[in-house]
């Protein structure tokens, strides 16, 4: 079954315009990356159905939910589990009234995923009775996550979920949640800082910068490139990665436009080696560090 | 002392009926005073605070303008239900209404204003419907705002003379309440009777604002 995502429309920030052309396909997991206010939690919002100001559409597996300025599908119709970065939880209730509240809504479908498995999994079991405003950020944040997993979703949203977690929660999170997902096969976005989690969760990756697509690709090779030919900071090249090698230290990427090769090019601080360039609407280039350029 | 109990009674009839009605009307009112960002807001929140400033008996004397039997609305109710709204029981629920419509909106209006947005959405993002969010989402959290508009509704609709008097007069078992037959025992110098009920009244004052400030805690704010 296709799990094409398409979204296309713009929502104008006081910071940034998101400017949106994308079609996903998420049978293979999505990660997104991108400095703070990038875009990253507004394009959750807007795939959720949560930003009335977004003008465009939203398709989900041939489902049209938004068209123009019109939810064709309401919020509560989009079969989503969302995992938000401030965790949401219903305030002045039990741990265990709030995993009910998804169950209690959640549709009757087979999953991998129950209940018992779940709250040992993230470590809930000593707080189910206790009442979710006692609780410290990552716990809180582990709720989120059991509640939106258990809401059967058909397309799960996670927004930046084990970030208040302690080092040892958070990569046994990891770990159960990359174990889950491959086994459920629920498409998944995972929204992160941290570039180890979305190495090992998801297969593609999104980069947005200011609201818009600074990169789409394969996630390994955009992390190499990210981490390995261009140092820390991620390309500010419109550019898919086509590939990256960490021995050669190299990248090739594919620019949907040439003018934005050439900008990249002189603009960027590092030597940039054009190995190919065809007809005009399409440009490969091999990236080099700089300091590797100037040792030689 | 029977007249009086009956008036207790009435009284207690009265403020239960119009807190009863004030649940439903004042609800829808005060979650959109609460949500909306409508330019008009601020204009149906001054006509809601009205009953707050003016007196008793400017507000009476338009009531008995607009349901006497000769205007449009009292015609009608004459017409339909066979009885005169002024100087009758159903009359009084009407301007008591009206009278404590801010009482229960105002703290209905905070509660609402304080239920976090985020925790809505995430709601929706679960499956729950906006009715559904409403009744399992809003209300729970809502409890003590309907405690405290209950308890203030009722007991401020017990206190209620001026608005009383301009539109029921004082007819024994249909209008005349507490408030109406303590100042009867007073113009008729029966003090006696006039205290038992007026003491009566203020310790009932004081339980009723006891309540509020025991349950509902403090987060209890007139929005003005």
């Amino acid at each position: 079954m296709s799990n094409q995502l398409i979204i296309r429309g713009c929502l104008e920030r006081a910071r940034f315009t998101l400017d949106l052309d994308l079609s996903i396909d998420l049978n293979e997991p999505l990660g997104i990356m991108g400095a703070t206010g990038a875009g990253k939690t507004t394009l959750l919002r807007i795939i959720a159905g949560l930003e009335p100001d977004f003008t465009g559409s939203v398709a989900f597996c041939g489902q049209v939910w938004r068209d123009g300025m019109i939810d064709r599908v309401p919020t509560h119709q989009r079969g989503l589990g969302v995992a938000f970065q401030d965790s949401r939880l219903l305030p002045g209730r039990t741990v265990e009234n709030n995993l009910n509240f998804a169950i209690q809504r959640a549709p009757a479908v087979d999953s991998r995923l129950d209940y018992v498995t779940l709250v040992e999994a993230l470590d809930l079991q000593h707080l189910l009775r206790e009442s979710v405003d006692s609780l410290s950020g990552g716990e809180r944040q582990r709720v989120a996550l059991a509640r939106a997993l258990l809401a059967r979703p058909q397309l799960l949203l996670l927004d930046e979920p084990v970030y208040a977690n302690d080092n040892a929660h958070r990569q046994q999170v990891i770990a159960h949640l990359g174990d889950w997902m491959s086994a459920d096969g629920t498409p998944f976005i995972y929204v992160s800082h941290v570039a180890a989690e979305v190495a090992q969760l998801t297969r593609q990756l999104l980069i947005l910068d200011q609201g818009a697509v600074q990169a789409l690709g394969e996630t390994n090779a955009l992390l190499e490139v990210r981490n390995v030919v261009l140092g820390t900071e991620p390309p500010s090249l419109a550019a898919v990665v086509v590939a990256a090698d960490r021995h050669s230290r190299t990248a090739t990427l594919q620019f949907t436009h040439i003018d934005d090769a050439v900008c990249a090019l002189s603009q960027g601080e590092r030597v940039v080696v054009c190995r190919d360039a065809s007809d005009g609407s399409r440009l490969d280039a091999s990236l080099q560090p700089k300091s590797d350029e100037d040792q030689r | 002392m029977p007249d009086d109990w009956q008036a207790v009674w009435l009284t207690a009839m009265l403020a239960g009926v119009t807190t009863l009605l004030l649940f439903p009307i004042s609800s829808p009112l005060a979650w959109w005073l609460a949500r909306s960002d409508s330019k008009g807001r601020s204009l149906v929140e001054a006509v809601v605070a009205m009953p707050l400033v003016l007196p008793p008996t400017v507000l009476g004397f338009y009531l008995l303008v607009m349901l006497n039997p000769e205007s449009f609305v009292g015609g009608l109710w004459l017409n339909i239900m066979g009885e005169s709204l002024t100087f009758s029981f159903s009359g009084l629920v009407i301007a008591s209404v009206i009278y404590s419509l801010p009482f229960m909106v105002q703290p209905l209006h905070a509660t609402f204003r304080a239920v976090p947005e985020p925790v809505l959405e995430a709601a929706a993002t679960l499956g729950a419907s906006p009715r559904d969010q409403w009744l399992n989402v809003v209300l729970p959290l809502a409890k003590r705002g309907y405690l405290t508009g209950g308890v203030l509704t009722f007991a401020h609709t017990v206190g209620e003379f001026g608005v009383v008097l301009m539109m029921g007069g004082n007819i024994p078992g249909e209008t005349r309440v507490l408030s109406i037959a303590i100042y009867e025992h007073v113009e008729t110098l029966n003090y006696q009777a006039a205290h038992s009920l007026a003491l009566g009244l203020m310790c009932f004052s004081f339980l009723s604002l006891w309540l509020v400030y025991r349950y509902a805690g403090h987060r209890f704010e007139v929005v003005r």
